[in-house]
C-alpha cells in the first residue's frame, strides 16, 4: 500500500502534538507502520506548528513531499493556507474556522476566507468547531471533534481511534474526548468545495 | 523471566534513553538543549539510575567521564553547540579512554529549528579521533545507543552518538525486548596514573595509543553490521546515513545503497568494494560533505555536494531535486497544485504573562543603550515590536561581550541581558570578568528560576533536581555579592514603575551593577494565572501602546484593543503601559 499522510498544522499551544499522537497510535494499533515528525523548541512559543503522520506497510520518511498530503487537519485558517503547497486536488482538509491573531498584524478575515475558497480540494470542511466544542461543554474539544470528522475518510477502524484516545490522554479527559470524537464522526457538515 | 517484546511508538530521544538503559548505562548527565532535552527526562524514570542536569555541557560530560572511570557505564547529552562547551574534556577524554562504556550524545539541528548555527558535529569525531555512530530512525536510535557502549569498552574510547532534530523528534514504531544487557564484566574504580593523569609525559604515550586505536577502528568500521550494503537494481550507488537515508529509500526504493551507521572512521574498504561494479557513487548527506571527503581521501570517486546543499535541513523535495541534478532520476514526481499565498509570518513570541516582557518594554524606550543579549526564551526580545537586543552569539556571551563593548565605546551605555539558567551555564565567569576588569555595565539577570526555552528543566536556582528532589537553590543575588559587586538589586518586575526607575538609574550610573528581576516563569514549574484583564472599549483611544509589548493575548479590532480571555494571565503589563487611566481593568471591575 502507498504511504498515506495526515498533516496537522496550527499555532503553538493548539494541541497539534496530542492530536497527531492519537492518529499515529491508531495507525499502529491498526497494524500499520507509522512515522511521525514534529517540531519543538522555538515554535512552541505561539509560532506556526506542524506535525506529520505517515502510515503504510513500510514508512521511511517522517515528513511529506509537496503536493502529496492526502489529509490535513488545520486548527486555524492562516496556518492551513501556509501549508497549501503540500495539498493536491484529492486532498481532504478539515479546518477550524478561526483565526489566531498575529502580533503586529492586522488581519482581514474576508481576504483569508477568500483564499481558503481558492483551495479547491475534493473535500474541504471548514466549520466553527469551537461552537461544537462549547456545545459539548468544554472549549478545548475542537481538535478531537475534527479528528472524528477526519476519521470518516481514513481507512482505519473507528475502534482504534477510541483505543488511541484512551492510551494517549490522561484519565480525566478520556470520556469527554471519546464523546467529542463520536460527535465529530457523526457530524453532518457542509463540504465547502461543494462536491 | 520470559521474553516479552514491547511494541511502541517512540521518539528518537525516548529510544536513545531506552537504548542506554538496555546497554546498562546507570549514570547520565547533560544540559538541556533542543533537540536533546528529552533524553535525560525519559532516562531519569528508570529505577537505579543516576540522571542529573549539570550547569553546563562541560560539567555534564566530565561528570559522565568520571562515572565511567569509576566503573559505571555513563553518557552525557547535549545539543550540537553544547559540544563546543564540552569540547575541552572530549578532546582529552579521547586520550584517557574509558573504563566502563562512555557515550557522548550530540543532537544536531540542521535547519536551525531552535539554534544559533547549524554546525555539523560529525567533525568532532574526526577532530577528537573517536568513533561516530549515526542512527536513522527511532529503532536504530535505541539499538545503536546500546551498541555504542559495547564499542566504547571494546576500543577503550568515548563514542559520539549523533542525532539530529528530525531523528530526535520524529516518532516511529519500535519493537524491543526491554531487558538490559548483562554486563560482561564487573568493573570497579580504575586508578591508573599513566592512563588517566594527562600530564605531558603520559599524554605523549596516550596520543600514540589513540592513533593505534584509530587504525583498529578503521578496520572495525569495515566489519560492523551497522555499515551495510542494501543491494538494489540501479547502475549507480548511493552512500547515505542518518535521516537522509530515509529520503533516498522512499524516492528510489530499488537503489543500490550503502547505509552508513558507523560513520567515523568511514568503512572505506567496504565502500570501495561496493563501488567496484557501479558506474557512479553519489553521497547523500545532510550539511557538510563529511563522508564525501573521507571517500575522496581514500581515492574513491564520489560525488555529493555538487548536487546537494551544504546548508539547511534535507527533506524529500530537496533530496529529489539533488538526485535529479545528479541525473539519477529523470523527472521529479512532485507536482505543486496550489501556489502558496502571501501570508503574514507567525514568529514565536513571549508567552502571555511572561515576566521578561516588561524588561524589554522598558529597554526599548531607551535609544541610548547597546544591549548584548543571550540564549533563551528572552532572545525573542530581539524581535519587533520589542526590538531590544543588539547581539546574540552563544550561551553566556551577553555579559562578556558587554564587557568588551563597554570598554571601548563612549556614546551608548551597555546593558547585558541573560537568563538564570544561561547565567549558571556560562555567565558567572563573565560576571567575574566584568568585576575584576572594572566594566561600566548594567547586567540584567532574568531570574525566572527555570530553563524555560527547552520546556522547563530545573537549573541551580530552581530548588529541585531533574529527579524532583529538593535542594537548596543558589541565589544569584548572593553569588553576585560574593564576587564583590556592590550594586546588586532584586526587583519584582510586575511593579513596572519601580523597575523602570531602577533600570534607568543603573544605566545612568557609571558603575557595574546587577539587576535581578525575580518573577518566576509563567509556565513552569507551574502555570500561573492571575485575575484576567479586559479593555473598556469606550475608554480605549486606539493608541496601540499596548500592542508594543507584543502580548499574544492582545489584539486590535475596529480601532480598539481587545484582550483574549483564555490567554490573559493578569500580569498587568498592558495596564501599566496604557496611557489612559481605567481603560484596562480587571474583569470583575468592569
Amino acid at each position: 500500500m502507498n504511504i498515506v499522510s495526515v498533516l496537522f498544522v496550527g499555532v503553538g499551544g493548539d494541541g497539534i502534538i496530542t492530536a497527531s499522537n492519537i492518529v499515529a497510535q491508531a495507525c499502529m494499533l491498526a497494524g500499520y507502520d507509522v512515522k511521525k515528525s514534529e517540531i519543538h523548541g522555538m515554535s512552541q512559543r505561539g509560532g506556526s506548528v506542524s506535525a506529520s503522520v505517515r502510515f503504510g506497510d513500510k514508512v521511511y520518511s517522517p515528513t511529506d513531499k509537496l503536493g502529496s498530503v492526502q489529509y490535513m487537519l488545520a486548527t486555524e485558517k492562516i496556518e492551513m493556507l501556509r501549508w497549501v503547497r503540500y495539498l493536491n486536488r484529492d486532498s481532504v482538509v478539515v479546518v477550524n474556522d478561526r483565526i489566531v491573531p498575529i502580533i503586529g498584524q492586522t488581519i482581514d478575515e474576508d481576504r483569508i476566507d477568500n483564499m481558503v475558497e481558492q483551495v479547491q480540494t475534493k473535500t474541504l470542511v471548514k466549520r466553527k468547531f469551537l461552537l461544537d466544542s462549547e456545545k459539548l461543554g468544554n472549549p478545548r474539544l475542537s481538535n478531537t471533534i475534527m479528528l472524528g470528522v477526519l476519521s470518516n475518510f481514513l481507512e482505519i477502524d473507528e475502534k482504534y481511534f477510541h483505543d488511541a484516545i484512551d492510551l494517549i490522554l490522561p484519565e480525566k479527559l478520556r470520556t469527554i474526548n471519546q464523546s467529542a470524537f463520536s460527535y465529530g464522526k457523526n457530524l453532518i457538515y457542509d463540504n465547502t468545495s461543494g462536491e | 523471566m520470559g521474553l516479552k517484546i514491547i511494541k511502541k511508538i517512540l521518539s528518537g530521544n525516548q529510544a536513545i534513553s531506552i537504548g542506554a538503559y538496555k546497554g546498562n548505562a546507570r549514570f547520565a548527565s547533560g544540559y538541556p538543549g533542543t533537540p536533546s532535552s528529552e533524553i535525560l527526562e525519559h532516562f531519569k524514570n528508570y529505577p537505579n539510575v543516576i540522571a542529573q542536569w549539570a550547569p553546563n555541557e562541560k560539567a555534564g560530560l566530565e561528570a559522565a567521564l568520571g562515572a565511567s572511570i569509576a566503573g559505571v557505564r555513563s553518557f552525557a547529552t547535549m545539543k550540537h553547540v553544547g559540544l563546543n562547551v564540552a569540547a575541552d574534556p572530549l578532546m582529552t577524554a579521547s586520550y584517557t579512554g574509558v573504563n566502563a562504556g562512555f557515550v557522548v550524545v550530540s543532537a544536531d539541528d540542521p535547519g536551525m529549528h531552535s539554534s544559533q548555527n547549524e554546525q555539523d558535529n560529525r567533525r568532532y569525531a574526526k577532530f577528537a579521533k573517536v568513533p561516530l555512530i549515526e542512527p536513522s530512525d527511532p529503532y536504530e536510535a535505541m539499538a545503536f545507543m546500546q551498541y555504542a557502549f559495547v564499542v566504547s569498552e571494546k576500543f577503550d574510547t568515548p563514542v559520539i552518538l549523533r542525532s539530529t532534530t528530525r531523528i530526535s523528534h520524529s516518532l516511529g514504531v519500535v519493537q524491543f525486548d526491554p531487558r538490559t544487557l548483562d554486563n560482561e564484566k564487573e568493573l570497579s574504580l580504575a586508578k591508573d596514573f599513566k592512563k588517566y593523569v594527562m600530564i605531558p609525559a603520559n599524554a605523549i604515550e596516550r596520543h600514540r595509543v589513540v592513533i593505534d586505536r584509530l587504525a583498529k577502528l578503521k578496520e572495525f568500521s569495515n566489519q560492523t553490521p551497522i555499515n551495510k550494503l542494501e543491494k538494489g537494481k540501479t547502475d549507480f550507488g548511493i552512500v547515505t546515513s542518518s535521516m537522509a537515508y530515509n529520503y533516498v529509500k522512499e524516492l528510489i526504493p530499488d537503489a543500490n545503497i550503502f547505509k552508513v551507521g558507523f560513520s567515523y572512521p568511514m568503512p572505506v574498504d567496504k565502500i570501495r568494494e561496493f563501488a567496484k561494479d557501479l558506474n557512479r557513487v553519489i553521497v547523500v548527506e545532510e550539511l557538510e560533505p563529511f563522508m564525501e571527503e573521507e571517500l575522496k581521501i581514500a581515492g574513491i570517486e564520489a560525488e555529493g555536494k555538487k548536487y546537494f546543499p551544504e546548508n539547511g535541513e534535507f527533506n524529500l523535495d530537496i533530496v529529489e531535486e539533488g538526485l535529479k541534478k545528479a541525473g539519477v532520476i529523470r523527472e521529479r514526481a512532485t507536482t505543486v497544485y496550489f501556489d502558496g499565498f502571501e501570508l503574514p509570518k507567525r514568529p514565536p513570541a513571549l508567552c502571555p504573562g511572561c515576566p521578561h516582557r516588561p524588561i524589554f518594554d522598558i529597554l526599548h524606550s531607551r535609544k541610548d543603550i547597546f544591549i548584548t543579549g543571550d540564549i533563551g526564551c528572552y532572545t525573542l526580545g530581539c524581535l519587533p515590536p520589542l526590538s531590544a537586543m543588539h547581539t546574540t552569539v552563544c550561551m553566556g556571551a551577553s555579559i562578556s561581550m558587554g564587557v568588551g563593548a563597554s570598554k571601548v565605546q563612549k556614546e551608548d551605555k551597555v546593558v547585558a541581558i541573560i537568563g538564570d539558567s544561561t547565567f549558571f551555564h556560562t555567565g558567572i565567569q563573565p560576571l567575574i570578568d566584568a568585576q575584576i576588569n572594572g566594566a561600566n555595565l548594567t547586567v540584567i539577570i532574568l531570574d525566572n528560576r527555570i530553563t524555560a526555552m527547552t520546556g522547563g528543566q530545573p537549573d541551580p536556582g530552581s530548588g529541585f533536581t531533574l529527579k524532583g528532589e529538593e535542594v537548596n537553590p543558589i541565589r544569584i543575588y548572593e553569588l553576585a555579592k560574593a564576587i564583590g559587586i556592590e550594586r546588586v538589586f532584586e526587583i519584582d518586575q510586575y511593579d513596572y514603575k519601580a523597575t523602570k526607575e531602577l533600570i534607568n538609574r543603573e544605566i545612568d550610573t557609571d558603575a557595574l551593577s546587577v539587576i535581578i528581576p525575580t518573577r518566576p516563569c509563567v509556565l513552569a514549574p507551574k502555570r500561573i494565572k492571575d485575575r484576567q484583564l479586559v479593555v473598556i472599549p469606550d475608554k480605549c483611544v486606539g493608541c496601540k501602546r499596548c500592542l508594543r509589548i507584543a502580548c499574544p493575548a492582545i489584539d486590535f479590532k475596529n480601532n480598539k484593543a481587545i484582550i483574549d480571555e483564555f490567554l490573559c494571565t493578569g500580569c498587568e503589563v498592558c495596564k501599566n503601559v496604557c496611557p489612559v487611566e481605567g481603560a484596562i481593568v480587571h474583569k470583575e471591575e468592569k
